[in-house]
């Protein structure tokens, strides 16, 4: 534990109340409710349900309805005057899809119009316009994704090596989610009415909620509001429905709890996920009641208010949680007629005045993905005067070592990659549906397109034949794209049938996060489900959300990437498909566990900046590994990986890295070998990992002599729009 | 009602992708969901999407469903007796 403190030094809101956190207050209040009727797209009339749609219109020649509402929050939240954030992290599950279903169902296949697809690009069209040089994060995991990005952020921030976050959710309504919730008999065509005898599901929503998050070594005045905690936890049980126990649930406010050092009795309003499904709220409820068996904190679910935004709901939740805290007043569940005697709650009715140091705040999503977060007034700690400096020196987290490796190519499984990889030969190409499922009964596999297949499959491989106490406890997964298959097969089947008629199980599958959800079950891993989706860089981020957030148990966890090639849509989204002769895809796992001593090679994240608007990044990142004679020390190769689409600018980063720190040894470019997908650096990782191994890399990959690494690592640099620096080694050099 | 659940045996295997399941293998009085097939609630509301779009019969709610979808012969007498003239 670190003496660094997370403040909430601003905050932005846009809702269907309206934009402005203070308009939003006022509404929240009065029991306004923002759900109301869908305009944005037209639907039969039988297939009407009520929505949470924010009134606001945007110029079509601009970025996604999503990008909008994010940059419009953002703005609000952000202190121009002490210039831009360090790091950027959004949760986001569908990014620019409000667009692409548009120009899919009009048939307008033109790529420059899908720029904006991506769940990352939310992100990134912020870090542009804000400037931020820092991380971008885009953290994918369906209805909990904002607060999971502000767990992220408050991990970020306790590292010390970052000042101040922008952080948050947005979310537009788009069909996808609206006729997949549909689908999934999900939606209360009343209205959603949390906590109620009548619920009968939730409403689908838009809007965004940011925060500015600012770290501080000082003890603050109680009248600081703080991010004070947050916990992480996964169902494990299915791709839709929660935990009927609400097992996940009741971990994840633990685990919240123990985070902020705080005990059940010290929270006074609990703000539930409360959808309005019968299960979410029953499940909600208790693992509610198991937590607050003494003490009953007051208890509200603002989903009635404001619609369920989704991968946004978390985060504008955060900022409500914080007004609670700063206001004293706890608002009331809108929609709330009879309370439902089956929860054993006494939801508030009227907001109601009370003095609130402290809020926990439930989301919770798909996959069974579980965050919670404590809001508060800082706490004085004990033998520390206000005002007092602490030492802000922070151990950084133990390095990742790795017991098990997998990997997919075109070239096959695992053993077959490896081995075309280190004789220098091309593993570009898509491996055969059959050969990907090969570990996987007819059974398990049936629901499951290819990247789920290929999520599962290296899953798997990774893990060996670990005993049970050897399976992993928590999932990493990074993919670029998600699962397109499934969003190109709903889709499909909904402008097939006039939209009227979609599949459940392709709604579920498309969700981001829906791959490593599914590897929960398999291993029953309860911890942190993390998805993470920033293009050619989410395995990298996968493997800093894990650094950040897996605990420091027994249990190994997996970090991993993968995406899947799709005949229509990937040359759409992914520019450097379009580049690539080949159509590739893959992926590579990694179970791991955090250790300096053990035989296996370590894994340490060690450099994320923004490529695009930062002339240092390149001697930053020679400062950041430490400078010539280290880097000389302690890497005897670098992997390179350079997206087919930004190879120019990843190129020169390359030379001026090779000529700043004067290194000699060799540079392995290895999207050549394994082709353009989004998560190469996944299989790149793996094959790293691999090589450490032999201690060689063969004349035939360094197309000069053999090189003997001496004991020393790979580096692997992501380069392009971002750049990355991953270290794999065996422990002996001293990076 | 024979041909019906002949056709549905065939319809829920392919949109089930049940590739390991022949239609013989499912009896018309075998329980269906929760049974040997392996089928689950995902699976219901996928039928359910399959006979609204096949035979315009609207399954919503889940007493009803539990009810229809307790075996073929339910489910197809379901259809015969709500199908709207004209489907078959």
């Amino acid at each position: 534990m670190t003496d660094i403190r997370v403040l909430i030094t601003g905050m932005g809101l846009i809702t269907p109340l309206g934009s402005g956190v203070d308009r939003n207050w006022t509404a929240l209040l009065k029991g306004k409710t923002g759900i109301g009727v869908l305009t944005l797209f037209p639907t039969a009339n039988d297939l009407s349900f009520p929505v949470g749609q924010v009134t606001k219109s945007f110029p079509p020649e601009g970025p996604p309805r999503t990008h909008q509402l994010a940059l419009m929050a953002a703005e609000e939240a952000i202190d121009h005057t002490i210039g831009p954030p360090d790091a950027i992290i959004m949760g986001s599950t569908t990014g620019g899809m409000s667009r692409t279903e548009e120009l899919l169902k009009e048939k307008q296949l033109s790529p420059t119009l899908f720029s904006y697809h991506s769940t990352g690009s939310v992100a990134e069209y912020l870090a542009l316009k804000m400037k931020c040089k820092g991380p971008v994060i885009t953290v994918s995991t369906a209805c909990s994704s904002g607060a999971t990005a502000i767990a992220m952020a408050l991990a970020l921030l306790k590292t010390g090596r970052f000042k101040k976050i922008l952080v948050g959710g947005a979310e537009s309504l788009c069909r996808l989610t609206y006729f997949g919730f549909h689908s999934l008999q999900l939606i209360d065509p009343h209205g959603s009415r949390p906590l109620d005898s009548d619920r009968k599901g939730l409403t689908v929503s838009e809007g965004a909620g940011m925060m500015l998050l600012e770290s501080s070594d000082k003890i603050m005045d109680t009248e600081t509001i703080e991010v004070l905690g947050a916990g992480l936890s996964c169902d494990a049980y299915h791709p839709a429905s929660p935990d009927p126990e609400g097992a996940g649930a009741l971990s994840a406010m633990k685990g919240a709890l123990n985070d902020a050092g705080i005990s059940p009795s010290e929270i006074d309003y609990v703000n539930l996920h409360g959808t309005g499904t019968v299960d979410n709220d029953l499940a909600e409820a208790k693992a509610f009641n198991r937590l607050f068996d003494q003490h009953r904190p007051l208890v509200s679910s603002v989903k009635g208010t404001f619609g369920h935004s989704l991968s946004a709901a978390g985060a504008i939740e955060a900022v409500v949680s914080a007004k609670c805290v700063e206001a004293g007043i706890a608002p009331s569940s809108v929609g709330l007629h009879t309370p439902d005697p089956r929860l054993e709650l006494n939801p508030l009715r009227e907001s109601k005045d009370a003095p609130i140091r402290t809020v926990l705040s439930n989301a919770f999503g798909f996959g069974g993905s579980n965050t919670s977060l404590v809001v508060g007034r800082s706490r004085e700690i004990q033998g520390k005067t206000q005002g007092e400096t602490q030492s802000a020196a922070s151990p950084l987290p133990i390095p990742l070592e790795v017991s098990g490796i997998a990997c997919i190519t075109g070239a096959g499984n695992t053993s077959e990659t490896l081995n075309a990889f280190t004789k220098g030969l091309n593993c570009r190409g898509l491996l055969s549906e059959k050969e990907i499922s090969s570990s996987l009964s007819t059974r398990a596999a049936r629901r499951l397109k290819r990247l789920s297949r290929m999520g599962l499959s290296l899953a798997t491989a990774a893990c060996g034949d670990a005993g049970d106490s050897k399976k992993p406890g928590a999932v990493f997964f990074g993919t670029g794209w998600g699962a397109l298959s499934e969003t190109h097969d709903f889709l499909n089947a909904l402008y097939e049938t006039d939209e009227r008629f979609s599949s459940p199980t392709d709604f579920m599958g498309s969700v981001h996060n829906a791959t490593a959800g599914r590897i929960a079950v398999k291993f029953n891993a309860t911890g942190p489900n993390i998805t993470t989706t920033g293009g050619d860089y989410s395995f990298e981020q996968a493997l800093m959300s894990a650094h950040l957030l897996a605990k420091e148990d027994d249990r190994p966890f997996l970090v991993m990437g993968a995406d899947e090639f799709h005949p229509e849509l990937s040359r759409l989204f992914d520019a450097s498909v379009r580049k690539g002769k080949t159509p590739s895809d893959g992926g590579g796992a990694l179970l791991v566990k955090r250790g300096k001593t053990g035989s296996g090679p370590k894994l340490e994240p060690l450099f994320y900046e923004n490529g695009n608007g930062n002339p240092q990044v390149v001697s930053s990142l020679v400062q950041c590994l430490g400078g010539n004679e280290k880097i000389d020390l302690d890497f005897g190769a670098v992997f390179a990986g350079l997206p087919a689409a930004s190879r120019t600018m990843g190129r020169k980063q390359l030379d001026l890295f090779i000529q700043t720190a004067g290194f000699k040894g060799p540079v392995i470019d290895y999207r050549r070998y394994l082709g353009e997908f989004a998560s190469a650096s996944a299989v790149a990782t793996v094959l790293a990992a691999s090589l450490l191994k032999t201690g060689k890399i063969s004349s035939r990959l360094t197309e000069k002599e053999t090189v003997d690494l001496n004991g020393k690592g790979i580096v692997l640099l992501g380069l392009g729009n971002f750049v990355t620096a991953v270290a794999v080694y065996d422990g002996k050099g001293s990076s | 009602m024979a041909n019906l659940i002949d056709e549905l045996r065939i319809k829920i295997i392919d949109t089930l992708k049940l590739e390991d399941v022949s239609p013989e293998d499912m009896g018309e009085e075998d329980q269906l969901v929760g049974g040997e097939l392996g089928l689950d609630s995902i699976d219901v509301l996928e039928m359910v999407i399959m006979i609204e779009k096949d035979y315009s019969v609207k399954i919503d709610n889940k007493k009803l469903g539990a009810r229809v979808f307790a075996n073929l012969k339910t489910l197809a007498a379901h259809i015969e007796e709500t199908a709207p003239e004209g489907v078959f």
